[in-house]
């Protein structure tokens, strides 16, 4: 069933075998087409639990999600193909070249030929890493290994781009590099479901925020009407602190 | 799909070209190990079949008998004769005293008058069976007439050795004493019959009805002796094959730690492809492990003055082998790489799980040279199967048909550590 909702989340549960209780309790969110959702919430609040179990990583354990129409426990093939990934480690084989990495992800979506080539040397060119293509990626500064992160994970055009903490650790040139292409990749017509501990980043850069704790989503909205709807808040990180309090999280 | 392989079996290859200390362990490693332990045993088997086993000989008879025994061990490749001591004539005394030292394996203690009393017992037999006259035949009734050869033994050789070795000499010994009581008999008889034209020429070598020829059960004519290069080449060469399990987790496990495993799961890829990268190199490494591992038994052994490795006929059954013990091999590391959760946990588990499996297959001491019940349980081991497959193909020459059992079982063995990793893979991703 296709909507205007890109991803439909309902009553969605995950309790991991080891785990005393549930790590989703019971949650539901929808997101719309050509949206930058931003997922926000502390350590263990369940962010990159959810965007394990919409990249199909692993199941859930009840609750249905559906991915452009298609429930992802039954069409994962079809949802694996529409999706990119850039994890929140670099998910990447140092021994190799930036370039190398790219081809080797490149064929993994299915591109090929002279189509992958000048993406890999599109992206490159985009995010000014040209220059290092041909080096290895151990020899990469943190900067340099978060952008070939993300090109890896948009080599394809995906229609949704899953981002767990994509600027995390990096300089604010890189971080700016890479805001600025998410946005554009996005105005192009990718979808991005995105999580964040950088409450400043999130604010400028979501078009809708659902803040989430304990596994459970407490609130959604666009950012200014988090922001106008929540007394005494100056900004999303007041928000955040107001909902998830201030005590620090293991 | 083919493209997709293609890029996997090239990632595969360039990681596993730029991990240099992975390439010295798959192929560094076991050319040490081909040469050290065939050079080791080598110069073991040449103490048993080349120089012999050291034999100290007292000769105290100076007679026929001792004569003989001592001409005899002279010419014996199994013995390394020796009848001195330290530039010194051994004695009895001194040949015990050396032995239980163990300079020697063996002595042997002709006694005085063996040869007399062995004559002796010749001229007793007759008179009592043809019942003649004392006269007639020259009889000394003094002395002994029985000889009583010492052998003596190192305590502390192999029980399996000295009687192999005690029980030639026995037969040795009774063959020459045999002899002379031949000739002291055909002597006798000569003197009773004086008609000296009839007496027999030759008369123990005419009396060797039975004779022995040994042949090794080959199929060819070309006799191909079971030596140190023929059992550790085709040996190390398999447990280098196994030993691609280490480096195959090690490469699963750095996917998992840095991370790409979890963006290769969630692309729209199968396990299958993905594995078969790996399957595919790492099968390309342990021919090229093979071919490496065999020029080294044919050429660079010979060098250092070992045997050549001899092939056999069968290339066909020699490609189909090394084929099921690659997959075989490539099979279980993957499966180890998808059990481990860590790269200490991977390379523990592999490298101690392919030395056990090594260790019973035969790998590092041949199969018959173990207990009963350890060679039931080495039947168990792929490695094993591979073994007895080469030394099908080297030793007995057999045909590419002999070793498709051994060949079937690994392939088996390949597709049951492939089903289990799959299943494993399952398994782990239901968190």
């Amino acid at each position: 069933m296709n909507t205007g909702s890109i991803v439909e989340i309902k009553h969605l549960t995950k309790k991991f075998k080891n785990s005393p209780e549930d790590v989703l309790k019971d949650i539901s969110f929808t997101v719309e087409r050509n949206e930058i959702y931003g997922l926000l919430g502390p350590n263990g609040a369940g962010k990159t639990t959810t965007l394990s179990i919409l990249c199909g990583l692993f199941p859930p354990s009840s609750g249905s999600v559906l991915i452009d129409g298609k429930n992802i426990q039954k069409d994962l093939p079809y949802i694996r193909k529409i999706v990119g990934i850039v994890p929140q480690d670099i998910a990447l084989y140092s021994s190799l070249t930036a370039k190398e990495n790219l081809d080797f992800y490149g064929h993994m979506y299915g591109l090929k030929g002279k189509d992958l080539k000048y993406k890999i040397a599109y992206w490159l060119e985009k995010l000014d890493l040209t220059d290092a293509a041909n080096r290895l990626v151990s020899n990469f500064s943190g900067g340099m290994k978060r952008r070939i992160n993300l090109i890896a994970g948009i080599l394809h055009q995906p229609k949704i781009l899953f981002l767990d903490e994509p600027t995390v650790g990096v300089d604010v040139q890189s971080r700016n590099a890479i805001i600025t292409h998410l946005k554009e990749l996005n105005k192009a017509g990718t979808t991005i479901i995105y999580t964040s501990h950088l409450m400043e980043e999130a604010e400028n850069f979501c078009t809708y925020v659902s803040i989430i704790d304990h596994g459970k989503i407490l609130t959604g909205d666009s950012p200014a009407a988090l922001i106008s709807s929540f007394k005494g808040s100056a900004n999303l990180e007041d928000v955040f602190l107001g909902l998830t309090n201030r005590k620090p999280r293991d | 799909m083919i493209s997709k392989l293609t890029a996997s079996v090239r990632k595969e290859y360039l990681l596993l070209v730029r991990d240099k200390m992975g390439l010295s362990i798959l192929f560094l490693m076991p050319m040490v190990l081909i040469f050290v332990m065939t050079l080791i045993q080598d110069s073991a088997f040449k103490t048993l079949n080349e120089k012999g086993i050291p034999v100290v000989f007292v000769n105290n008879d100076k007679d026929s008998l001792g004569l003989l025994i001592e001409k005899g061990l002279r010419h014996n490749d199994l013995c390394s004769y020796n009848d001195s001591i330290n530039g010194k004539p051994a004695t009895e005394e001194t040949a015990k005293q050396a032995v239980a030292e163990g300079k020697f394996l063996i002595g042997i203690i002709i006694p005085e008058g063996a040869t007399a009393a062995v004559r002796k017992n010749v001229n007793r037999l007759i008179r009592q069976t043809i019942n003649i006259d004392t006269q007639s035949i020259k009889y000394d009734s003094s002395g002994s007439d029985s000889a009583e050869i010492d052998i003596l033994i190192d305590p502390v050789a192999k029980k399996s050795l000295v009687t192999a070795i005690t029980s030639s000499l026995r037969e040795f010994i009774s063959e020459t004493k045999t002899k002379i009581m031949f000739e002291t008999f055909s002597r006798q008889i000569a003197e009773i019959i004086p008609d000296k034209s009839r007496e027999p020429k030759n008369a123990f070598a005419q009396s060797q009805i039975i004779k022995y020829k040994e042949i090794y059960a080959s199929k060819t004519a070309k006799m191909i002796v079971p030596n140190a290069v023929q059992h550790n080449v085709p040996a190390w060469t398999i447990f280098a094959m196994f030993f691609i399990a280490i480096p195959i987790t090690g490469s699963i496990m750095k996917e998992k730690s840095e991370g790409s495993v979890f963006r290769l799961l969630t692309m729209p890829s199968s396990y299958l492809i993905l594995t078969s990268g790996k399957l595919i190199v790492y099968v390309g490494v342990c021919l090229v492990q093979f071919l490496l591992m065999i020029s080294v038994g044919l050429y660079f052994l010979p060098m250092l003055g070992l045997p050549t490795l001899v092939l056999g006929n069968s290339f066909w059954g020699i490609g189909i082998l090394t084929l099921a013990t690659a997959l075989a091999a490539t099979g279980y590391g993957i499966l180890v790489g998808t059990l481990a959760s860590t790269e200490q946990q991977g390379a523990i588990m592999g490298s101690l799980s392919i030395l056990l499996l090594s260790a019973l297959g035969g790998i590092w001491v041949p199969t018959y040279v173990m207990p009963e019940s350890m060679r039931a349980v080495s039947a168990f081991s792929p490695l094993n199967w591979s073994l007895d497959g080469y030394y099908k193909l080297f030793l007995r020459n057999s045909e590419a048909a002999a070793i498709l059992p051994d060949a079937m079982k690994l392939f088996v063995f390949f597709i049951t550590t492939m089903a289990i990793s799959t299943f494993a893979n399952h398994i782990k991703r239901k968190v």
